[in-house]
């Protein structure tokens, strides 16, 4: 193969794997956008959205009717987890105590998830069966393409979801100014939980391409795929929709590409091994030089 | 009629409101005049349920307040135009104003009240689709109106309307203000500027160190040599 095509391969795969952590990254941004929370179990909801599927699918299949259906099973069992978690969770800790106290039991939820999945489904991967049967596009592959094509409609359609529907407008007041939000009639703790139904009801989504493209369920497959999603979303501008696109799918095409070339080009110093480590150090890079991320107006808000 | 008896408020161990009472009738224009830290923006938000009183009773129209929820507050025809305006900053102005007419279903209603808020502040309608946040301090101020008045408020509870702006735009907010009392809606006004609230009112309170220390007739408080000496600086 010669480098060009093995360059543009890379490029390939790192759609791949990048269309998946924007979508995840939308639901990321958009929770963090109206209650300025980062919500780090996130990612497992992509996992509860997983298995929702796993589950799923087979029933799907069994009855004669397109896998892809269980999605909307999944949106359901994903929406209902992030309502169930914020209101158990979120909220009383919001009401006591302040921002950090949110973060840690964010990651608290986080980590509850991921035991609870083990102690009910075990810590072995599961295999779920062929989603979607694309041919390919231009040599790329069809779930891929699908990933994107997705990810760009969600896009599009949330942000005209919060810029022009009066429940959307609503959450953007929120996100200013609870206190005149309540002023104005407007129903805070309602609209925050329609807010984490959306978010985690995208999440489902993000499942669905994931499980597509890799066939593979466990109970830790939120962690990683959830921190990478959010440093896309940091890249691309915390809170800003369109960033969460641009920002996951910079994160896959780096991440891929110090897959291919960090060894060559070091001399074997630096391994292929070490590319989730390159994909983290530009989490720091933003911090350090555009801490508001590549489409964010430097506000001095702090994460 | 607004009735506050008793009330008391406190922030932590802080006592910030030490067993006030007043009362505003239908019609009329009240204001709540006092030094800086005296309650009165206290007063105004534990009515509108943003901060809990420790005790007290606070109805409006027989409507108990206290165990109305905040975004409740509205639909019982009172509108508060918080003090520091509080627009949204990051939405245009007509955003903010459909954001004031958050509860109104008909959408008849709404494009009335856009117009009569349009008619009264022509500005905000030139400014309609700019951010809320680049308007100055005057036309932020006629925005935090404009948004409460979009709701049909019975009552508009105005929290230091004056603040911050040049003495010729004080007088323009406040000849807004006795347009909309001419128009039969009822106010209580929390200010700092005396003088002006007074001279506008029917009757006032002064609030001092979270008790009211006067109240009368707006005219005879603005001839009151106390009131003079310390809220007026004659």
């Amino acid at each position: 193969m010669d480098g060009l095509t093995l360059f543009i391969q890379q490029i390939i795969n790192g759609l791949r794997v990048g269309s998946v952590y924007a979508l995840i990254a939308l639901g990321y941004t958009m929770v963090y956008g109206i209650i300025r929370l980062i919500n780090f179990a996130h990612g497992d909801f992509i996992m509860v959205g997983a298995y929702a599927l796993f589950f799923t699918v087979p029933v799907m299949i069994a009855a004669g009717m397109p896998p892809w259906l269980s999605v909307f099973a999944a949106i359901l069992v994903c929406a209902t987890t992030g309502v169930l978690v914020e209101k158990l969770a979120y909220s009383p800790v919001r009401a006591k105590g302040n921002k950090m106290t949110a973060l840690i039991t964010a990651i608290a939820m986080a980590l509850f998830l991921e035991n609870l999945a083990q102690t009910l489904f075990g810590a072995n991967p599961k295999q779920v069966k062929t989603i979607f049967d694309l041919p390919q596009v231009f040599g790329v592959s069809g779930n891929t393409v699908l990933t994107i094509i997705l990810g760009v409609v969600v896009m599009i359609a949330l942000s005209l979801y919060v810029k022009y529907t009066k429940t959307g407008q609503a959450m953007r007041a929120v996100s200013e100014d609870k206190d005149a939000s309540l002023l104005m009639g407007i129903n805070v703790n309602r609209t925050i939980t329609i807010t984490f139904a959306i978010g985690s009801g995208l999440a489902a989504i993000a499942s669905l391409m994931y499980v597509a493209q890799y066939n593979q369920v466990t109970n830790m497959m939120g962690s990683m795929l959830g921190l990478k999603a959010f440093v896309a979303a940091v890249l691309g501008g915390i809170g800003i929709i369109p960033g969460a696109m641009l920002g996951g799918l910079v994160i896959g095409i780096v991440e891929s590409l110090s897959k291919a070339y960090i060894a060559p080009l070091t001399g074997g110093l630096i391994t292929s091994a070490f590319s989730d480590a390159i994909v983290f150090s530009i989490l720091i890079v933003v911090l350090l030089v555009k801490p508001a991320g590549i489409l964010g107006k430097n506000t001095g808000e702090k994460v | 009629m607004l009735s506050i008896k008793d009330l008391h408020v406190h922030y932590g161990a802080i006592h910030a409101i030490k067993g006030v009472s007043l009362e505003v009738n239908d019609g009329e224009i009240v204001s709540l005049i006092g030094a800086n830290g005296a309650g009165k923006t206290t007063i105004l938000h534990t009515i509108s349920g943003l901060v809990k009183a420790t005790t007290g009773e606070i109805t409006y129209n027989g409507v108990n307040l206290r165990t109305t929820a905040p975004n409740k507050i509205i639909d019982l025809g009172m509108a508060h135009v918080p003090e520091g305006r509080h627009v949204f900053s990051r939405m245009t102005v007509l955003e903010n104003l459909r954001m004031g007419a958050f509860t109104l279903k008909n959408t008849e209603q709404y494009k009335q009240n856009l117009e009569t808020v349009f008619k009264s502040f022509p500005r905000l309608k030139e400014r309609a689709k700019q951010l809320a946040g680049t308007l100055s301090g005057g036309e932020q101020q006629m925005l935090a109106t404009g948004r409460a008045l979009m709701a049909n408020p019975k009552i508009l509870l105005m929290d230091e309307p004056s603040m911050g702006l040049s003495p010729i735009l004080v007088k323009e907010i406040f000849r807004i203000i006795e347009t909309l009392h001419e128009k039969g809606i009822t106010i209580l006004l929390v200010e700092q500027n005396a003088k002006v609230a007074l001279s506008i009112s029917t009757r006032a309170y002064v609030l001092e160190t979270g008790s009211i220390a006067m109240s009368g007739n707006a005219q005879a408080l603005l001839e009151d040599d106390r009131v003079r000496k310390a809220y007026l600086g004659v």
